[in-house]
């Protein structure tokens, strides 16, 4: 999977392709404008992860530059302007999704697989481990072929672990990701909590060969 | 007490005349006076050389008038002495038959010698004014002059001040209907009045420079709060990095997470003095007719699962539709800010209130505590004492969305236990 990051901020950038190269993709960097526009134009990505404000001009620019080319590539814009008037602009030009500066990592992992997901012409887009399958498209969880019902946000929160087991969710992560704006609850991690509680039960009631597990004070783990 | 200008210069006009009008009337008495004696001496002195040259004409002068008659003069023979015929004069009350009472009479003493050498004295008198009389009608005449003047000063004051201090009044309505950060407000007045022409130059340049400081500040909030954004970002991301370290232990993570929450919690408070000063600077300019009864059941829609959780009971009245022209961003943030608040400051097991009706939206919630200040509720950073969690802007965005609509306007009360919240439509 290769992703191309255009990004102008060193340390952002670098952040980035740190956490998304552990993910095993394959990371490609542009830093101004007219280098991010070759790269795009050139090369095919599987997902285009676009500042807006970049040195040289617009992250906005490229995209129409791209549509003016009848260029298709899956983009993502990330920009700390979080205002909705660009969120709009941008997926009007065609960008696939916008996430609003600072991201937790395990947000922006979520939404460059389902960007990825959805552009794929084909193949499975089922999220497995161990005896657990997710199917994202139709919010469907089978554990040794027998389908569970999971609520809306049960399911948002065992689609999260399943994008990275044995990798360590935080509280503060999951409860953006189900939450999203509204996340500033206080309450929200007794919330968290609260799910979580639920899932494992439903997971050992079914059987399943994972657990979640809780990293005292930080956050949990599927293993 | 504060009194208008109007009374105040009337006041003091009132005395001064008072004072002036006594000083004049004093003077005026005493010199008339003096005139009238001047007058009246003349005359008798005049008579008496008349009599003089009479009786040397005719001796049966002298002897016909030993008393007063007809003629107002009495002759009367006295020792013969140096100073006789020196004119001596005096007043005298004399009973007058026609006021049938004593009046002031002036007199004339002196003397002569008949031609036949005898001394004579020779006694005038005339009737003269009435100083009584004369002091009572100069005081009536005196008190009408000064109640007319008084009068029409009062009067004249009244239509030409008001006149005069109209552009002032105007001045002072347009302050009032100025409102910070829309230097536009103020309409500085036309006059032919110097003063207050220069009252409005100077008014108009004060708001100038104060747009100006509040301009910079505002600029240099956003600034600050922009510039913040990507350092806040590329920390977390580091920190972000750390926690999938598998080499940290428990305790190291655990810290490691609750400064990345810290951070979290600034770049909320960053994001919410971002949209403050986005607010401000009115880049949310389009409005269009928004149903807050839908909205605001859409919103609650969303918080379902928090409160929910929190086992808080909601419940909604229509008694209307509430309409109001409004950005239906702002209008998002401005119920939505409402709502948590209700849900965040209610007690477990507590309850929600929500009235829609043309004019009002009434959020009430049970509470925790006791009634909140509503003079500083507003306030930015100003937060209750139980909560750390808060950044004390979500009431204050609140405000600041409504300073941009003057038709919508919140009202808080505290009743029954309740926080009550009222949006109001005028």
């Amino acid at each position: 999977m290769k992703i191309l990051i255009i990004e102008d901020e060193i340390d952002l950038l670098q952040n980035s392709k740190e956490f998304l190269e552990a993910e095993n993709f394959l990371v490609e960097t542009a830093m101004d404008y007219p280098s991010g526009l070759e790269k795009v134009m050139n090369y095919q990505y599987d997902c285009i992860l676009l500042d807006i404000m970049i040195p040289g001009g617009s992250g906005l620019d490229i995209l129409k530059q791209m549509k003016a080319a009848n260029r298709k590539q899956a983009v993502l814009i990330l920009s700390a302007k979080d205002s909705v008037a660009d969120k709009v602009l941008g997926l009007e030009i065609g960008a696939d999704d916008y996430l609003a500066k600072p991201f937790h990592f395990a947000e922006l992992l979520a939404r460059i697989k389902s960007i990825i997901r959805r552009n794929a012409q084909e193949g499975s887009s089922l999220l497995t481990y161990k005896n657990i399958t997710v199917d994202p498209e139709n919010r469907i969880v089978r554990i040794a072929d027998k389908t569970l019902s999971f609520n809306r946000k049960e399911f948002d929160m065992l689609y999260y672990f399943l994008l990275r087991p044995n990798k360590l969710l935080e509280k503060t992560t999951l409860a953006e990701a189900v939450w999203g704006d509204h996340a500033d609850q206080a309450d929200n991690l007794d919330f968290i909590y609260s799910q979580i509680k639920n899932i494992r039960k439903k997971l050992k009631d079914a059987d399943a060969e994972a657990d979640i597990q809780a990293v005292y004070g930080v956050g949990y783990k599927l293993v | 007490m504060a009194i208008s200008v109007k009374n105040y210069t009337n006041r003091y006009l009132v005395l001064a005349i008072l004072v002036i009008m006594a000083i004049w009337a004093l003077l005026f008495y005493a010199l008339l006076m003096d005139e009238v004696y001047d007058n009246v001496d003349d005359g008798l002195k005049n008579q008496k050389i008349e009599i003089i040259r009479e009786a040397f004409k005719d001796p049966s002068v002298i002897t016909d008038n030993k008393t007063y008659g007809i003629n107002q003069f009495i002759i009367r023979e006295v020792a013969p002495r140096e100073d006789l015929d020196k004119n001596h004069f005096s007043r005298k009350l004399i009973y007058m038959p026609y006021d049938e009472e004593d009046e002031p009479y002036r007199i004339l003493s002196t003397g002569f010698f008949s031609k036949d050498g005898k001394a004579y004295e020779l006694e005038i008198r005339t009737s003269t004014v009435e100083e009584d009389d004369f002091l009572i009608n100069l005081a009536i005449s005196l008190s009408v002059l000064y109640i007319v003047i008084v009068l029409s000063i009062i009067i004249i004051n009244h239509f030409v001040l008001r006149n005069a201090w109209k552009p002032f009044k105007e001045t002072l309505r347009n302050l009032s209907q100025y409102r910070f950060g829309e230097s536009k407000s103020f309409q500085p007045v036309k006059s032919q009045v110097k003063e207050f022409e220069e009252l409005n130059l100077q008014i108009a340049k004060m708001i100038d420079r104060n747009e100006m400081v509040f301009e910079d500040q505002k600029r240099f909030l956003e600034n600050a709060s922009h510039e913040l954004q990507t350092p806040l970002a590329v920390s977390i991301g580091k920190m972000e990095l750390l926690l999938q370290d598998e080499a940290f232990n428990e305790s190291q993570l655990k810290k490691l997470a609750e400064a990345k929450q810290s951070l979290h919690r600034m770049v909320g408070l960053n994001k919410s003095l971002l949209m403050l000063s986005r607010i401000e600077n009115h880049q949310y300019n389009q409005t269009e007719k928004i149903d807050f009864n839908a909205l605001t059941k859409n919103l609650l829609e969303e918080l379902e699962d928090i409160y929910t959780y929190k086992e808080v009971q909601v419940s909604l009245e229509d008694k209307g539709i509430f309409l109001a022209d409004c950005n239906p961003e702002l209008a998002q943030i401005l119920i939505g800010n409402l709502l948590r608040n209700a849900i965040k400051y209610n007690k477990p097991q507590g309850q929600i209130q929500v009235v829609f009706s043309e004019r009002t939206i009434r959020i009430a919630n049970d509470s925790l505590g006791e009634a909140l200040n509503p003079k500083y509720i507003f306030e930015r950073f100003h937060k209750g004492t139980q909560d750390s969690t808060s950044n004390g802007l979500g009431l204050s965005i609140v405000q600041s969305i409504l300073e941009k609509y003057p038709y919508l306007t919140i009202q808080y009360q505290f009743i029954h236990n309740q926080h009550v919240f009222d949006l109001i439509k005028n």
